[in-house]
């Protein structure tokens, strides 16, 4: 599904050039769930910033369910957003104006898709996040780990091949946190989404089936996770 | 995707209340200034337009200096009789040419009722009705003058007089001065009252065969106005070189003609104007185009500043939408639609400050037409599809040049970089915003400086010295008539009664060309009677008045005004100057006095050179003045005495007057008025701009919460945090002061240069509006700047 080929970044600074990420290189299989892993400022963001193409590699090759995504417009980049990438944040980024089902229905009006079926989908992903009951509350009214889950639903409802996720769970306690992972491990394998997230807990990696650790941009570890941790 | 935007706005609009408030208020100012002034040139556009055979009328124009008020020669709506017939004869394209009289009041008797003053009484020869495309209701246009002593009413008058607009053939007197016997008119036709504006306006058309002549003796001239019909697809430049030509050649004909009009070819001429562009073209003043320039550019200025506001807010406020732009668009949304929403939402706003705006003029137009004089309104404009299209193109200008630069700001954002962690943000175009607070505050502190000057002007124009008292005075509209006047001053409480060509309200200049020591002096002749000049309170420079003891001062006496007397070299009591009638008779005049110049016709032009006569040798006119002098302070029981008087000589006359005191006041009207107005544009245009300064300082500092935390942290006193906060605040205001310093010197010498009695431009109101402004800003900032800096910094810093 995705496939990097010796990705750097860099920034150059007055000739000096600060590197981000360098030789990577690694294939993402469908439905994989892959942890990226390392300490603070050894590029995992910035790789997954390159998976969601956030952000562009300074040089390598990049291709996204066989496409070349160096060379892609913009009018075909918003179209895979619309389609195949699903975003979680850490900081949940739910807009603030917008209600539970209007911030879940948002990706579905990018999509072009007709009324009925807009609300068809969202009383269904409501209905599985049991969030029914809060669907007209504004983010603002919900606890961390009740927006988190907005998030995801968000992220679910377009049917995306792959969810990115830049630490789901930074902001969350420990048992919200445990349970937005078993959400990711139970849409992974029950409905074969193929999810990337960014975390700093072992813990969290554990859930995933694959583990890359980054260390100063290098990976320096692609492990498999044995299930049974 | 619409119905959710339109929701997103409004929650962000109902999460500011202050901030939407501010931003559609301060538009809803600026724009509700520009509504009255499209309503204006509305108004003035639509003189003349009610009938398409307009198009075919044209006034006749005669270039002359007879009755202005300079005495300089300007193309004058009043002509020599002669022109019409000149134009009938020598111009084949004109069907028909009509003379009309000038609008004067008269009184009018119906068979039983008490006289009625009416005005707009106009006497004109038989053509008319056949240039002027009236519509009648009763009677025929084309029979309606075929007999002598004929009126056409307008179904107003008709009303006013008889109740009822079925008037046709029923009989009116009218007098047409105080002490006219009267003639009785049939009523042989009613026209409808147009529904715009008429640069000939009238009551009525009264039709008495006199203006089908001219004089016959050619030193007699018979002034009115002509307007000729003409056929269609003339070329108006070409034909009016003919006619000039024609004109020229008629000139000639006269005994008194000047071999040297060829040189003085300025002077003189004859042309044509389409009845439509005559409002805009008025003899001896600006046109309403060039008067409404100013404050056009004024109206302009303050949409400026409330767009400027507009700007400002918008993209300050930017930062609280970017993760909404940055989501969005990771939720698949092009910068394209995101530009839209936001321009939209602009719209939205623009939309509701116009609707607001459309509130305050509906509440201020009555005031507004009370206030200048004008019939303006909205609702019931005539031209309300025409006004609505205007609007809309408004709307569609204020969103565009409001909100395109916020839309473009807005949908920029990247989204990598404002979903990383929670962005407080950098502020974008600070550079662009400190600018337009710039311009902002440049426009305001030239409006305050302009206000400042012109009151002085105005307290300087309203207790300047006229020269004359202008208290207890009042003027009947009569000619001098020896019995009333004797019968008047035995009145306990009258003190003087004379008559004047020339007194303030009512000014008749003529020109007269004197020969004193072999020079030619032209001075403005001024015919009063013996008590004219005591009666005004004059100031006696040297010599004296005149006097009933003095048998010749009948005959040759003058008395100078300091102007005049400066062209006979200062001291001149005594000395004799020589004039020249029209048929060529010499007359010498004796100066017998000097006083000091006083003012009669506002402020704008210098007092004339002067010369005032008893005599009626070397020509007069007769302008309707009788000056009464009262010597008690309660004015109402002698005027009731005067009015018993009255009714005694005229019975056939609804006594009038005015006192000269509201007469001066009437005078200053037009530039009181416009000073109000610039006070009020300052007035707005300083309140916008402080709540512009006032949400951008709310934005500026809750962008800096971080910053002053940590300076707190480090030990910065609420002072010193006080002083950080606003410096930069006062340093915009203080440039903005800067450049608009020598703005305003030059908008104020401009206007001032129209007064020929000025004040100077004194530093007082520069400093004034500098402190003030620095002040007032200093109070603005502050109130946010203290709130900022006595809050705790453990929960700015709590959240990273």
């Amino acid at each position: 599904m995705i496939e990097l080929k010796n990705i750097e970044k860099y920034y150059a600074n007055k000739g000096v050039k600060s590197y981000i990420l360098r030789h990577v290189s690694t294939e993402i299989k469908a439905g994989e769930f892959v942890s990226i892993m390392g300490p603070s400022g050894a590029g995992k963001s910035t790789l997954l910033n390159i998976l969601g193409m956030l952000e562009e590699p300074t040089y390598g090759e990049y291709q996204f369910m066989g496409e070349d995504i160096t060379s892609l417009n913009e009018r075909k980049r918003i179209d895979l957003y619309r389609n195949h990438i699903g975003f979680v944040f850490q900081a949940y980024h739910l807009i603030d104006e917008m209600t539970v089902a209007e911030n879940i229905e948002a990706p579905l009006l990018y999509k072009k898709i007709g009324g009925s079926e807009r609300k068809s989908r969202v009383a269904d992903v409501l209905d599985r996040f049991n969030m029914v009951a809060k669907k007209d509350l504004f983010p603002n009214q919900l606890s961390g780990g009740q927006q988190q889950l907005v998030g995801i639903a968000r992220a679910l409802v377009a049917q995306p091949s792959i969810i990115l996720a830049d630490e789901p769970t930074g902001n969350l306690q420990s048992a919200q946190a445990l349970q937005i992972m078993e959400l990711f491990k139970k849409l992974n394998e029950e409905e074969g989404i193929t999810i990337v997230q960014v975390t700093h807990s072992e813990v969290n990696a554990g859930y995933g089936s694959r583990i890359l650790h980054l260390l100063d941009g290098v990976i320096k570890e692609d492990l498999k996770v044995n299930q049974t941790v | 995707m619409f119905r959710i935007n339109f929701k997103i706005a409004l929650r962000n609009l109902l999460k500011n209340k202050a901030f939407a408030a501010i931003n559609v208020i301060g538009l809803a100012l600026g724009l509700c200034s520009f509504v009255l002034l499209l309503l204006y040139i509305q108004f003035e556009k639509s003189y003349d337009r009610w009938d398409p055979e307009l198009e075919q009328v044209y006034q006749v124009r005669e270039k002359h200096h007879f009755g202005s008020r300079d005495n300089k020669a300007d193309w004058q709506i009043t002509n020599d009789s002669r022109v019409a017939a000149l134009l009938k004869k020598d111009i084949p394209q004109f069907k028909y040419t009509t003379r009309i009289k000038g609008a004067h009041d008269c009184s009018v008797r119906t068979t039983s009722a008490e006289p009625v003053s009416m005005s707009g009484f106009r006497y004109s020869d038989s053509n008319f009705f056949k240039v002027f495309p009236y519509k009648f209701l009763l009677g025929d246009r084309t029979t309606a003058f075929s007999n002598l002593n004929s009126v056409v009413l307008k179904e107003h008058t008709a009303l006013k007089l008889f109740g009822t607009s079925e008037v046709l053939g029923k009989d009116l007197k009218i007098l047409g001065y105080v002490g006219d016997k009267g003639v009785v008119y049939k009523v042989t036709g009613v026209v409808e009252d147009p529904v715009c504006p008429e640069s000939v306006d009238f009551g009525a058309i009264v039709y008495d065969g006199a203006q089908n002549q001219d004089p016959e003796n050619l030193g007699r001239t018979s002034y009115c106005e002509v307007y000729v019909l003409s056929e269609k697809g003339i070329d108006l430049g070409l034909l009016n070189l003919t006619i000039h030509k024609s004109y020229l050649n008629f000139k000639k004909s006269f005994p008194d003609f000047d071999p040297k009009v060829n040189e003085k070819i300025k002077d003189h001429g004859l042309k044509i104007l389409p009845i439509g562009e005559v409002h805009a073209n008025p003899p001896f003043k600006e046109g309403w185009v060039d008067q409404i320039k100013s404050v056009g550019a004024l109206s302009l200025f303050l949409l400026v500043v409330s767009i400027i506001n507009f700007v400002n807010l918008a993209t300050a406020k930017s930062v609280q939408r970017a993760k909404e732009v940055g989501v969005k668009k990771v939720l698949g949304a092009s910068r394209k639609s995101l530009t839209w929403q936001f321009l939209i939402e602009a719209a939205f706003l623009s939309f509701a400050a116009l609707f607001l705006s459309i509130v305050f003029v509906e509440l201020l137009l009555p005031f507004f037409n009370s206030h200048f004089d004008l019939e303006l309104s909205l609702w019931h404009n005539r031209e309300i599809f025409m006004i609505g299209l205007e609007l809309l193109a408004i709307l569609v200008i204020v969103t565009i040049m409001a909100g395109i630069y916020p839309a473009l700001v807005l949908s920029s954002y990247r989204p990598v970089e404002v979903l990383k962690g929670s962005y407080t943000g950098s502020f974008k175009g600070s550079k662009l915003r400190y600018g337009l607070v710039i311009v902002q505050f440049v426009i305001t502190v030239t409006f305050m400086i302009c206000m400042g000057i012109m009151m002085q002007q105005g307290h300087f124009i309203h207790h300047k010295n006229l020269g004359f008292d202008r208290g207890r005075l009042i003027n009947l509209p009569l000619n001098y008539n020896e019995t009333f006047a004797q019968r008047l001053k035995k009145i306990p409480g009258v003190q003087y009664v004379g008559t004047t060509t020339q007194v303030m309200g009512n000014v008749f200049n003529v020109d007269e060309e004197g020969k004193y020591k072999q020079q030619i002096i032209h001075l403005n002749m001024v015919t009063v009677s013996m008590e004219t000049l005591a009666a005004l309170g004059v100031q006696l420079k040297t010599g004296r008045l005149f006097s009933r003891e003095y048998q010749q001062d009948t005959l040759n006496s003058v008395v100078l005004n300091e102007s005049a007397a400066k062209l006979f070299g200062g001291n001149c009591i005594g000395e004799q100057y020589s004039k020249k009638s029209w048929d060529n008779k010499e007359y010498r005049f004796k100066i017998i006095g000097v006083i000091r110049d006083y003012h009669n016709q506002g402020f704008d032009k210098t007092v004339l050179p002067t010369v005032y006569k008893v005599t009626q040798q070397g020509g007069s006119a007769s302008t309707n003045n009788l000056l009464v002098r009262l010597n008690v302070s309660d004015m109402r029981l002698v005027i009731k005495q005067i009015e018993k008087e009255w009714r005694i000589l005229y019975p056939d006359n609804q006594m009038t007057y005015v006192s000269v005191e509201d007469v001066f006041k009437k005078e200053l009207k037009t530039n009181d008025a416009f000073i109000e107005m610039i006070a009020c544009f300052s007035f707005v245009s300083v309140f916008i701009s402080l709540m512009g300064l006032f949400a951008l300082s709310a934005f500026v500092i809750s962008g800096k919460t971080k910053e002053l935390a940590i300076r707190k942290v480090l030990g910065a006193s609420n002072i010193q945090i006080l002083n950080l906060l606003s410096r930069s605040f006062l340093y915009l205001v203080f440039a903005a002061n800067l450049v608009g310093w020598p703005l305003a010197y030059i908008f104020a010498s401009q206007w001032l240069s129209g007064f020929a009695y000025r004040v100077d431009i004194t530093a007082g109101p520069f400093f004034i509006t500098a402190g003030g402004s620095l002040l007032i800003a200093l109070l603005t900032v502050g109130s946010q700047a203290g709130k900022a800096a006595v809050s705790n910094p453990v929960k700015a810093l709590k959240y990273e």
